[in-house]
């Protein structure tokens, strides 16, 4: 199949590569021209402008940082919808505001272009692995033309509902790993300041109802003290912001939600938004810790 | 002197009367000419757009809900920008992001328009009897051509910064007045579920260290069980998610101020926006099983 792909960072670049692997035919175009280095000896051909892809591709996949972005690649001068013929899919993989994921759809679907929202769960590592958790909103039809695409990236790959139901399940998502490796983070904060050894106590505690991946993953990474990402903690602060918007319109109450996301902002406000999510731990142990 | 007025809403019509008894003409519009009948009825002169008002005034007020309705007004079409004069000025009453008022008044520079950020406390008892609080933020050279109309709108002036300080200035208002709302409709839910009269537990703390206006008014409103505004919850809700925006945006943490939008998020989702932000004590009896309602 002919794929547009852009957006070629941390994540898209492998992602990217797998559908080429596959024997996909890719067009690419990128905000910096550097990021299409990685496919020059690939089978992969190079455009001007996201409506050149469009124009070229039978499904484009997007894979950006925020909404903006998307709406600038969607709808900006020579965008995917100046270029796009009816019948095309374009397929958002970006985690974005479930309502600005159902505004560009409709908008799309005014030129007759499908529009998928597909947000991935699993990090760098699962895209490299092609082990991303893959949750999508839209026509079943669509879905079921561009789930052999998203197969190639992903393991779990499953439509939650219409146009935002992947953005919402995608939310629900940051609401439990956000909250979770905050949880992780003050159980060890809270071992580690009682004197006890909090690796023994995640020990302990894998074997029993606190279980979760997150305490065996990012467990150990706060263990090991590597606090390279991984995602991002700006990330998870952006994601954090948008479920926070969406409660603020739903009238919706998220109280650990929004206590994370305040620690989501000084984690960011003190100059580690770089690190991994994880370095939620190293601020809980400089806030309890004399000066 | 030569003033518009945007927005006859609670807070804009007794502010705008008050300009009008002070002696200055006053050109109106509004968005349902209907809100504006008594300010013309007191001489106000009717006009049929924003960019029409603003011609005929050297400084226009505004006084409108949200962030994109000030700058529909300034920027939109028929608007202020299209008719202020170079030199003239935009003050603007509302509460709104400090970042679109910092946006607006580097929209109105390029033309040689000054805007100042004016937010206002004090309610529409505070509008009403000229004792507002008014912090602003712009050029401290406009202060003596604003002196005349903020005296006669309010008692505490404060040019708190360059333009978007007056918008922080009342987030931080924002904050710490809601804040100590929810803090007084927790200690009523901890008083009564204790099986304390909460009325006397408020006159015992009105004079001591936890006095405070919020406990005087709004307290009053809770040991009432009387919810009809003063002010509406939505409006305070409204300015929690501009405040936890800019909040992000800086990468501050507000922990307190976090917890109070989710106890407003839920009176919002409760139905109950349009009571009196008082009604937050309603949230807490509904979390514990005592709901009334």
């Amino acid at each position: 199949m002919k794929v547009g792909f852009i957006g070629l960072g941390l994540m898209g670049r492998p992602m990217a590569l797998h559908l080429e692997k596959a024997g996909h035919e890719l067009h690419l175009w990128a905000r910096r021209p550097e990021s299409l280095a990685p496919f020059a000896k690939v089978n992969a051909k190079t455009h001007a402008s996201p409506s050149e892809v469009a124009a070229h591709a039978e499904v484009v996949i997007v894979m950006v940082a925020d909404a903006p972005d998307v709406e600038a690649v969607c709808f900006g001068v020579d965008g995917l919808a100046a270029g796009g013929k009816p019948g095309l899919i374009v397929v958002d993989m970006s985690t974005i505001n479930p309502n600005a994921a159902r505004s560009i759809g409709r908008r799309l679907a005014e030129k007759g272009i499908d529009f998928v929202d597909a947000p991935v769960s699993g990090g760098e590592t699962g895209a490299i692995n092609a082990a991303l958790t893959v949750m999508a909103g839209g026509k079943a039809a669509a879905f079921a033309k561009v789930k052999p695409l998203l197969e190639k990236m992903g393991k779990a790959v499953t439509l939650i509902g219409d146009s935002g139901a992947g953005q919402v399940a995608k939310a629900c998502n940051q609401i439990l790993t956000g909250v979770g490796v905050l949880a992780v983070a003050e159980a060890f904060n809270f071992a580690a300041k009682s004197g006890v050894d909090p690796a023994k106590v995640r020990e302990a505690l894998l074997g029993g109802f606190a279980y979760s991946k997150i305490l065996e993953n990012h467990g150990q990474r706060m263990l090991d003290r590597n606090f390279k990402p991984g995602f991002k903690a700006w990330m998870h602060q952006k994601d954090l912001r948008i479920i926070m918007e969406e409660a603020h319109r739903l009238g919706l109450m998220l109280p650990s939600a929004a206590a994370t996301a305040q620690v989501f902002n000084a984690i960011v406000g003190s100059g580690m938004g770089e690190n991994d999510s994880i370095s939620a731990l190293m601020l809980l142990e400089k806030m309890s810790t004399p000066e | 002197m030569q003033l518009g007025f945007i927005g006859c809403g609670a807070m804009g019509r007794p502010m705008a009367e008050h300009l009008l008894r002070a002696g200055h003409a006053l050109s109106v519009w509004s968005r349902r000419p209907e809100s504006a009948a008594a300010l013309i009825e007191q001489g106000a002169r009717w006009c049929a757009s924003p960019a029409d008002v603003a011609r005929h005034a050297e400084i226009v007020c505004t006084n409108v809900t949200g962030s994109g309705d000030v700058e529909g007004l300034a920027f939109g079409p028929q608007g202020l920008a299209a008719g202020l004069a170079p030199g003239s000025l935009h003050v603007d009453f509302s509460t709104t992001a400090p970042s679109a008022a910092r946006r607006i008044a580097a929209r109105y520079a390029a033309t040689g328009i000054d805007f100042v950020d004016a937010p206002v406390s004090g309610g529409s008892g505070g509008a009403q009897s000229a004792a507002l609080a008014i912090m602003w933020g712009g050029k401290s050279a406009l202060a003596v051509r604003l002196q005349p109309i903020f005296a006669v709108l309010g008692k505490t002036i404060v040019h708190v910064g360059e333009a978007g300080a007056g918008q922080v200035a009342k987030a931080c208002n924002q904050m710490v007045m809601v804040a100590a709302i929810e803090a007084a409709a927790e200690a009523a839910r901890l008083a009564t579920a204790a099986g304390v009269d909460f009325a006397k537990v408020r006159a015992a703390m009105l004079h001591g260290s936890a006095g405070s206006r919020v406990l005087e008014i709004f307290g009053g409103r809770i040991v009432a069980h009387e919810f009809a505004p003063g002010v509406e919850a939505r409006l305070h809700h409204k300015d929690y998610a501009l405040l936890m925006d800019e909040a992000t945006r800086i990468g501050a943490a507000l922990p307190v101020s976090a917890a109070v939008a989710q106890q407003l998020n839920s009176l919002m989702g409760r139905g109950w926006g349009t009571d009196d932000t008082s009604a937050l004590l309603r949230v807490l009896e509904a979390g514990t099983g005592t709901d009334q309602a």
